[in-house]
């Protein structure tokens, strides 16, 4: 029994054609538009210009003429797409990046890092009684003109509400920071204030209260319902928010749109904001070159000069708190013994010639080499330590003092029989690998061995009960990015507490070194609880000195965060920590 | 008439039978000349001696240079790793004939050493696929049975989980913990033996299916059965007679597989999961050149033209040995 | 023949439970999801403790597995970690039609799948089409004009093409008709995205937004098929009764066409056949660098967060397809070659 092929042909390929033509027309479905969003429908009393709203000197004055007259698209670009909308079940920066087009905290920072009123009508500060005496109670006044994007007011009880979504055991959020470890409770005294009350006078407040808020009138009946928020089609669907703009769609892996909001305070110029996703980075720089994108995200150096090369495109670095680093394993159970001794570190930072390797793979400019971890955290970069010098001859005689030469005249130092061949671990990027190789070659001809190993993402971010090459000590010198964990805002002394050690005791410790120092300690202790940033910002100096002194950390370079910005759009200022901050005042002429 | 015959004497007697002789040739020299006679492969077979040449005495002859951050003339893979960030992204010149890389790495040398990894790859893999498809070909056909089924069903398990997925498990799995081989002078990374395994194991399949086919078809066969009648031993039959004549898909088979083992380690490498740097490979260098696309096509031109030659000369050799090895060419 | 089927069926069960417990126990090297969740300052310890424990990721690898298979409604755990187990599982489990939930958007699988699915199919099945006509027509053609010079340059040309690399291709086209055609004043093609979201999902901004996909896919594949159909036409060519045929006085064209082809493109199309199933994989790196938003994007997104509810969930699904047409193939086989004997 042959089949009549020709027949069967005809048959199947008029299905497949039929298919195809109706796939094309109706795509996947969609997440639904918003259907209530007031868009130019909102009595005029909300587009006035919010006098008592005490905005810091520098920043734009709202105009009070820009109402429902929306104009303009801006296309942005975006590397990896968000999780999820829900900034309690997302970290990634990508999501907190669209937050401030739909869902703004009490306050953002703008481009100079300084605190922008956004919810709140002011910063709370010792001056106007937002902060204690005792620095333990904050205040929060909120602006009393601002609302929902579907028209219900933003009362104190959201902010309770928040609290008590992100501390109850039904949803898994992803980080209960800073809630968890230092705040006892949060009311209402009255529909427009909200009061928090610390268990100390923990300094990072004003970097981590209440970034985000939900909408309780939406968000309590589903948690009434569903008895935990974690499914909520607002999560990925976020139809009422409160900023400059409200999201309509979001066509996963293809684009999120955001429509003009007319409700929120200072109502946008543009009418819709796009975001597209492309992951690959050399199709985004083709998209960025043929214009079809306007803001390009989290480039890198090597694209500047090939992105500004028609003069189309400008690229803008944002300090977002990241250092390109070296950390020194001195974990004595785990290091490499010649770690140990601070004079082999100094030679190591001696040896290595930093400023050529910026100047010649990045960019001296928009990446200068670092001399602290905090250096691309504004207001607490170093003014008075210069980035370890490069000095060859100087390492060289240093490691010879300490007892490092090549007794055996293999070309590699060595002491008590054991080989000075060190362990330098980072992730696949090919940048670093391209450093690995440069370092390598420079310190072979000191005659320092290396052992260059390269570890995937996943891998090399596990902890001690994963089998984590940094948190097992298994590196002598670890390279990759880092910040703070909340910029502007400088914590970060889990890095090197020593009751923070990674061990079998301590399985979840964060402090990958090994690094043990009382007096840091005692810094650390100091700085976390001064909320006033002078008096902090010289505990820091202090703390910088001694990681300075004692060679556990080597800067590589400042790692900004890259934007491309098309010459079509205009009025961007990025800012580093809320990068997206003013996009009420973009205008595009597309 | 006249003109028949130039001598006059010679007679028109046939000559006695016994002077009338034919040597019988061998199927396998049939074959070598049918091969001869096939102009593209053998343009093809010199084509790949001059590769083999390329990147085996290649490095010995031409690789040398003087490397400035060691103030010293290196020669062989030593110059291939020197890197010059200061002579980073230049085109060919009288220095660096093929230019160099994103950190000053002469491109000339680096596809000399590459081709070396590249080509090693590309056969070694193929002698792990021919083996364990040949292997689970035979003995699925011969056996038949549950035998049969049992591996037929094994191959389609395999068959059934996408490549892309077996190759990051594999790479992620061994990566970093495989330690790194001395062969032949050169010390190859952990990564290039995981890529070597992965490539075998991940394209066994298809010829284990199409041996199994072969078998099936000639275990049928008269002279087969009657080798078993006469109570011949199963590995005999399978040596002596079964193995000898599926050599043909086998041979075909194995000489496309290197070329394509040689292109799945670039595609490979476009996930990071490759020989990784610093060891070179025809495949991770284009990797890196990747985002120099448009910038700097030195980058691609030159390992991408290697790649290129040596796929299309081991494929014209694959027509040839396929032409030469069918009777009814 | 219908014991035959029916008992590949049944076969195919024990099958696809072994293949769910190989892919699940690979899936324990593929990474740790909670590691960083994709941010760019990987959570604290405290936080990823807490996640793997709310998560069930703190379970031994075989009760994970038993849960995906039959869910954790009917079993109690402990959400809040104070030691006490004291509340029942979300999940049903895949055999009672649950996939799960993916680890990073929270969304069901089954979700997630049906919504990229039509994407990819749409490209992979246009380029499809597209091969197989491409390569049908080259194929013959060179086969018919066989060693001469024109069939040296299609032959060259063939492998010059199929040891392109994708993602050069891909990119190149890129930077050519989307950057540079613009440059110089020419009709150009959009780089990035299955349509302009300012435009909207009509037919003629899928179609534009779809040309180099499909011609990055169409390019290296045809290249490869177009050889296999060659050979496969030059073995059909020297058979007997088209040199009867021939004698006969056939005219050439309905010789080559009527006769030959059909033999000729029988293994061609269950070549094609085979490749079905992986369809449904779509093609990562294409899909990855035009920003298509495909099955294929969504599985290597996935893989790189180590989701693997989402792995498992489009792998089963391949795995089920697979079996489904390798079924279909054997059978087909059967009635299309009588000398073959499925026993």
């Amino acid at each position: 029994m042959r089949l009549q092929k020709s027949s069967l042909w005809s048959v199947v390929s008029t299905l497949v054609a039929g298919a195809l033509l109706a796939s094309a027309c109706t795509g996947a479905t969609a997440t639904p538009a918003a259907t209530e969003v007031p868009a130019n429908t909102q009595s005029p009393a909300n587009t006035q210009a919010p006098a008592n709203t005490p905005a810091p000197a520098d920043t734009v004055a709202p105009d009070p003429t820009a109402g429902p007259d929306f104009s303009g698209s801006a296309t942005i670009t975006f590397v990896q797409e968000p999780d999820n909308l829900n900034p309690l079940y997302t970290t990634m920066w990508f999501s907190a990046l669209t937050t401030q087009f739909w869902l703004k905290g009490v306050w953002s920072f703008d481009d100079q890092s300084q605190p922008y009123p956004e919810l709140a009508a002011e910063i709370p500060s010792a001056e106007n009684g937002g902060v204690s005496e005792d620095g333990q109670t904050i205040t929060i006044r909120l602006n009393p003109d601002v609302t929902w994007s579907d028209g219900e007011p933003l009362t104190a009880d959201d902010f309770v509400f928040t609290y008590d979504m992100v501390m109850s055991d039904q949803n898994i959020v992803l980080s209960r920071a800073p809630y968890e470890d230092y705040v006892t409770s949060v009311e209402a005294a009255d529909p427009q204030t909200v009061v928090v009350h610390m268990n100390s006078s923990y300094a990072a407040w004003l970097t981590t209260l209440f970034t985000v808020v939900l909408p309780k009138h939406i968000l309590e009946p589903v948690f009434a319902a569903e008895g935990t928020l974690d499914n909520a089609e607002w999560n990925r669907a976020p139809t009422v928010g409160v900023g400059p703009f409200v999201f309509t769609e979001w066509e996963p892996q293809s684009h999120m749109i955001f429509t003009a909001n007319a409700t929120w305070i200072r109502p946008p110029k543009l009418e819709q904001i796009v975001v597209r996703m492309s992951p690959d980075d050399a199709a985004q720089e083709a998209a960025i070159l043929a214009g079809d994108t306007q803001i390009g995200a989290f480039l890198d150096a090597s694209q500047v000069a090939r992105l500004e090369a028609d003069g189309t495109v400008q690229v803008a670095g944002t300090p977002g708190g990241f250092d390109e680093s070296w950390f020194l394993n001195v974990n004595p159970d785990t290091a490499h013994p010649a770690m140990l001794d601070v004079n082999v570190r100094m030679a190591l930072a001696l040896a290595t010639d930093r400023f050529t390797i910026v100047q010649d793979l990045l960019d001296a400019e928009i990446n200068p080499v670092n001399a602290t971890f905090w250096d691309n955290t504004p207001g607490y970069a170093t003014e008075t330590l210069e980035p370890y010098p490069y000095d060859p001859a100087e390492a060289a005689r240093l490691l010879d003092a300490a007892g490092w030469v090549d007794s055996n005249g293999d070309g590699t130092r060595d002491k008590d029989g054991v080989e000075l061949v060190l362990r330098y671990i980072t992730n696949e990027r090919e940048l670093r690998k391209n450093v690995q190789a440069v370092v390598q070659q420079e310190w072979a001809a000191l005659g320092i061995g290396t052992e260059l190993v390269n570890h995937s993402a996943d891998i090399f971010w596990n902890d001690f009960t994963n089998g984590g090459p940094q948190a097992k000590g298994e590196y002598d010198i670890a390279q990759y990015s880092s910040s703070p964990l909340g910029p502007p805002d400088p914590e970060a002394s889990d890095g090197w507490r020593c009751n923070q050690i990674a061990n079998a005791d301590k399985p979840d410790g964060a402090n990958w070194q090994g690094y043990c120092n009382p007096d840091l300690d005692a810094l650390f202790d100091q700085q976390a609880v001064t909320a006033d940033p002078t008096a902090r910002k010289a505990i820091y100096k202090d703390i910088q000195q001694v990681m300075y002194d004692d060679v556990i950390y080597i800067g590589m370079w400042k790692d900004p965060d890259l934007w491309s910005i098309h010459e079509t759009l205009h009025n961007v200022r990025l800012s580093g920590p809320t990068p997206f901050w003013n996009a009420a005042e973009w205008t595009s002429d597309k | 008439m006249a003109t028949l015959t130039a001598d006059p004497t010679a007679t028109l007697e046939p000559a006695p039978i016994a002077e009338i002789s034919f040597k019988p040739r061998s199927p396998s020299e049939l074959a070598w000349r049918r091969f001869r006679k096939h102009k593209m492969a053998m343009v093809g077979v010199g084509v790949l001696v001059l590769l083999a040449l390329y990147a085996t005495l290649g490095g010995m002859l031409w690789s040398r240079g003087y490397c400035a951050p060691v103030q010293a003339t290196l020669s062989g893979e030593a110059w291939a790793n020197c890197n010059d960030t200061g002579q980073k992204l230049q085109g060919p010149s009288r220095e660096h004939i093929f230019g160099t890389d994103a950190i000053g790495r002469d491109i000339f040398a680096r596809t000399i050493y590459g081709g070396q990894i590249s080509l090693l790859i590309g056969l070694t893999a193929t002698l792990v696929e021919v083996v364990l498809g040949t292997l689970v070909g035979v003995v699925s056909a011969y056996y038949g049975g549950w035998v049969d089924s049992l591996l037929m069903r094994f191959t389609e398990a395999m068959l059934t989980i996408p490549s892309l997925f077996l190759l990051i498990v594999m790479a992620k799995f061994f990566g970093g913990k495989l330690p790194a081989l001395n062969l032949l002078g050169r010390e190859l990374s952990g990564s290039v033996v995981v890529i070597i395994v992965i490539i075998g194991i991940t394209s066994w399949m298809y010829l284990a299916r199409i041996v199994r086919a072969n078998v099936l078809s000639l275990r049928e066969l008269d002279y087969v059965s009657a080798a078993r009648a006469l109570g011949v031993s199963n590995t005999r039959i399978i040596m002596s007679h079964l193995l000898p004549n599926t050599f043909a898909p086998i041979i075909v088979s194995s000489s496309l597989g290197v070329a394509s083992a040689i292109l799945s380690e670039t595609y490979v490498s476009f996930f990071g999961l490759g020989v990784q740097v610093p060891t070179a490979s025809w495949g991770n260098m284009l990797e890196s050149a990747y985002k120099y696309l448009a910038s700097a096509p030195w980058l691609w031109f030159f390992p991408g033209m290697l790649i290129v030659l040596t796929v299309l000369a081991i494929n014209f050799v694959g027509d040839g040995l396929q032409d030469a090895f069918d009777p009814r060419g | 023949m219908i014991v035959y089927i029916v008992r590949r069926l049944l076969q195919a069960v024990p099958q696809l439970v072994i293949i769910s417990i190989v892919l699940f126990a690979l899936m324990q090297a593929i990474g740790d999801p909670i590691s960083t969740l994709g941010a760019r300052v990987p959570p604290r310890p405290e936080e990823k403790a807490r996640l793997r424990r709310m998560l069930g990721l703190d379970q031994p690898a075989y009760m994970q597995y038993v849960v995906w298979l039959i869910g954790n409604d009917w079993l109690k755990l402990d959400m809040d970690g104070d030691g006490v187990r004291e509340t029942p599982g979300p999940r049903r489990g895949i055999l009672r039609g649950d996939l799960g939930n993916s680890l990073v958007t929270r969304q069901p699988v089954v979700t997630m799948i049906a919504e990229r699915l039509p994407n990819t199919l749409l490209l992979m099945v246009t380029a499809e089409v597209v091969i197989i006509v491409f390569s049908l027509l080259i194929g013959v053609y060179s086969a018919i004009k066989r060693y001469t010079p024109v069939d040296n340059v299609i032959t060259a040309g063939a492998f010059v093409g199929f040891s392109m690399p994708v993602f050069w291709l891909a990119l190149m086209m890129m930077y050519l008709f989307a950057v540079n055609f613009k440059r110089w004043g020419l009709p150009y093609l959009p780089t990035i995205g299955m349509y302009d979201p300012a435009v909207g999902q009509t037919l003629g901004e899928v179609v534009r937004h779809m040309v180099m996909p499909v011609a990055t896919l169409s390019i290296i594949s045809v290249a490869g098929y177009s050889r296999y159909v060659r050979a496969s036409m030059i073995e059909v060519l020297h058979q007997d009764y088209i040199r009867t045929a021939r004698a006969k006085g056939v005219r050439e064209w309905l010789v080559v066409y009527r006769h030959a082809l059909k033999n000729a493109s029988l293994p061609f199309v269950t070549l094609i056949g085979l490749d079905i199933p992986f369809f449904l994989a779509g093609a990562v790196v294409t899909e990855q660098i035009f920003g298509w938003p495909g099955m294929g994007r969504m599985f290597i997104d996935h893989t790189n967060r180590s989701d693997f509810p989402v792995l498992m969930g489009i792998l089963m699904f391949i795995a089920l397809a697979v079996v489904v047409v390798q079924l279909l193939t054997d059978v087909t086989y059967s009635f299309l070659d009588p000398r073959i004997r499925l026993n």
